[in-house]
């Protein structure tokens, strides 16, 4: 039984890959809501961008390793969001946590939004900060 | 407004969130003391001394109360580590006081009061308390306090009420370690296991013949690592094996770091086989096992049995840094002693309840050394890293953890020396003082009869530092009252011209 608890507790496991900016935030307010939260990044100092809030766990190493994904716990993961400054490395951890670790739901930003199609393709959801940016701006100009 | 008051408006905000959070475990150690008061309906001869619990624990919770009505910390703000320590310094300061009053009722004066409650709340279990005479509501609440300080008080308030979002707390309790990765959850989960240990305990050491009331203060004690007990012999009072036996196992539960717990219960064989801190210490007991054996000079225990069952007895309270004795310490011979102040030294595993220097250092540091021996032959360009299983994940030791726990480590020696050295003063010879305080400072609560009623204030007061330190780890209280000393002047400066 209470193999049967930790699991279905783990449902609410986020694992969030690259400590930028974004990802930092994103820990934090998730960590705050109560959630569990994982960052993966490939340099320790990047965790020095969490905030105060954060109290999950940190995992150094590359993502695009199984290994380092699997030290995150991603196959009990419900969730996980790619965050990192490359759009082709969010693509293929986004991809193989889909299709290896099976995991229900996997987002990713994307900043080319010619890209956003194949990520579609894949079940991945995705945002892109460059349209939102487009959009904000023309609703910008437009109103003013 | 002035320029110059932006930074002292700015702090006075940050202690209203710091207040806040203090009057959360304030609240928390008000219900504590409050609580030993319901055992008057086992024993209406205790009103008067229930009375005083009640009041204290009500006047603490009221106190609590309304500081937090002044201060409700912002929602959602959270502290910083440095705001984090304060906290706790303050917090385990107003616990020292707060708990001290029910001794002082019960005929002790400030001094011995403080030096006990310290020695609870610490999970030491040093005492200038007359067991044989004392009250059962004090006995009980030796133990509460030392239950609650095992477990510490600000993971008890995350797993129980709310708190800052944030690990500052619990790290600064010296209790950083996360079985799953959210503070609040991890708080529930080592609540809820330490529950278990704790129904588990009692259950066993009544079916070994211990009374009702005993087995709960002896489950409280031997799993918070703490050791007070309700006999002036300890658990040798029982003379029987099977309550020795259970006490060895509750005391192993109490020094196993909760993440090891959390992997034994999960049947994650592989993880605790691995762990640095359980080889160690799979290394370590056997030795001092088979050390104490032939270091017990007792003339009436030459019976080989007798023997065996004390060394393993003694091997595992002093490690585990409970304090729990079936012989008196004065019984070992040098060597024995000698043991014995090793074991205390080391201690526990970190996130465990125990004290010391924690095994997780001593494995770390050791393997640091080796590593260190075996570099110096390789050649110049070799690039290579000692490394340590940390939960599933292989963790490589840099020169940050090696600085820092070395560090650590001189600064606890350092301390234990002063200490020891400063007990002298009062006239005791060096190895007994030595003994006392290592003792103290890693919260143990074996004792060679230094610490009594009758022994002067000054050494009391130099061994409640040493247990404040010991159990906080030295830097959250350096952290803390730094803190408290450079900003408390500004922040009053507003507070009078505004």
């Amino acid at each position: 039984m209470a193999k049967q608890q930790g699991e279905s507790g783990d449902r609410d496991l986020v694992v969030i890959v690259g400590c930028g900016r974004l990802g930092a935030l994103l820990a934090g307010r998730l960590s705050q809501a109560g959630r569990r939260v994982v960052v993966i990044d490939r340099r320790e100092e990047a965790f020095n961008l969490l905030p105060a809030e954060f109290s999950g766990f940190r995992v150094t190493g590359d993502a695009v390793e199984h290994e380092v994904l699997r030290a995150a716990d991603l196959a009990k993961a419900g969730c996980l969001i790619a965050v990192t400054q490359k759009d082709t490395l969010n693509l293929m951890v986004a991809q193989v946590a889909r299709l290896v670790f099976a995991v229900p739901r996997v987002l990713a930003r994307v900043y080319d939004p010619r890209k956003e199609v194949f990520y579609q393709r894949f079940g991945i959801e995705t945002v892109s900060p460059t349209e939102l940016t487009a959009d904000a701006l023309v609703e910008a100009v437009g109103l003013g | 407004m002035n320029q110059g008051h932006r930074y002292p408006l700015f702090l006075r905000q940050r202690y209203r969130d710091i207040l806040g959070y203090s009057a959360l475990v304030g609240m928390l150690i008000g219900l504590l003391i409050a609580l030993p008061a319901a055992l008057v309906v086992f024993f209406p001869e205790e009103g008067a001394l229930a009375r005083v619990f009640l009041t204290t624990g009500l006047a603490v919770l009221g106190l609590s109360l309304a500081v937090r009505r002044l201060c409700r910390p912002l929602d959602g703000d959270s502290l910083s580590l440095d705001e984090g320590a304060t906290v706790v310094v303050l917090a385990w300061l107003v616990a020292i006081l707060a708990g001290a009053v029910p001794f002082r009722a019960a005929g002790l004066d400030w001094t011995r009061a403080i030096f006990e409650a310290t020695s609870g709340w610490t999970t030491t279990g040093l005492s200038v308390v007359d067991v044989a005479a004392a009250s059962p509501l004090i006995l009980f609440f030796r133990s509460l306090m030392q239950l609650a300080g095992g477990a510490g008080l600000a993971i008890l308030m995350l797993s129980a009420l709310t708190g800052p979002p944030g690990v500052s707390l619990s790290t600064a309790e010296g209790r950083a370690e996360q079985l799953v990765p959210n503070v609040r959850q991890s708080a529930r989960l080592v609540v809820l296991l330490y529950a278990c240990y704790v129904a588990f305990g009692i259950l066993a050491l009544r079916l070994c013949g211990m009374s009702w009331f005993d087995a709960v203060n002896h489950a409280f004690c031997a799993l918070s690592t703490g050791g007070f007990s309700t006999r002036p012999q300890s658990i040798g009072a029982w003379h029987s094996p099977a309550v020795e036996g259970v006490t060895i196992l509750l005391m192993l539960l109490g020094m196993m770091n909760f993440l090891i717990g959390y992997a034994l219960w999960r049947g994650r064989l592989r993880f605790v086989a691995r762990n640095g801190e359980m080889r160690l210490q799979a290394l370590l007991l056997p030795l001092l096992f088979l050390g104490l054996l032939g270091a017990l000079t007792h003339p009436l225990e030459t019976d080989l049995v007798h023997r065996a069952r004390a060394a393993l007895f003694q091997a595992v309270s002093a490690l585990s840094t409970t304090g729990y004795a079936t012989v008196d310490p004065r019984e070992w011979s040098g060597p024995g002693w000698a043991l014995l102040l090793v074991a205390m030294l080391i201690g526990g595993g970190a996130g465990s309840t125990a004290g010391g220097l924690k095994l997780y250092r001593v494995h770390a540091l050791a393997r640091g050394l080796l590593w260190q021996v075996r570099a110096l032959p390789a050649p110049r360009g070799l690039v290579n890293q000692p490394t340590l299983w940390v939960g599933e994940q292989r963790r490589v030791l840099g020169d940050g953890h090696f600085r820092q726990m070395g560090l650590y480590a001189f600064l606890y020696l350092g301390a234990w020396l002063a200490g020891g050295c400063a007990l002298t003063a009062y006239g005791h010879p060096l190895a007994e003082s030595l003994f006392e305080f290592a003792s103290s400072l890693g919260t143990v609560g074996l004792s060679v009869g230094l610490t009594s009623a009758a022994a002067p204030d000054g050494q009391l007061w130099i061994q409640i530092g040493g247990m404040i330190l010991g159990r906080l780890e030295f830097f959250v209280v350096f952290a803390g009252l730094l803190k408290l000393a450079r900003d408390l002047p500004l922040v009053l400066s507003v507070q009078a011209n505004t």
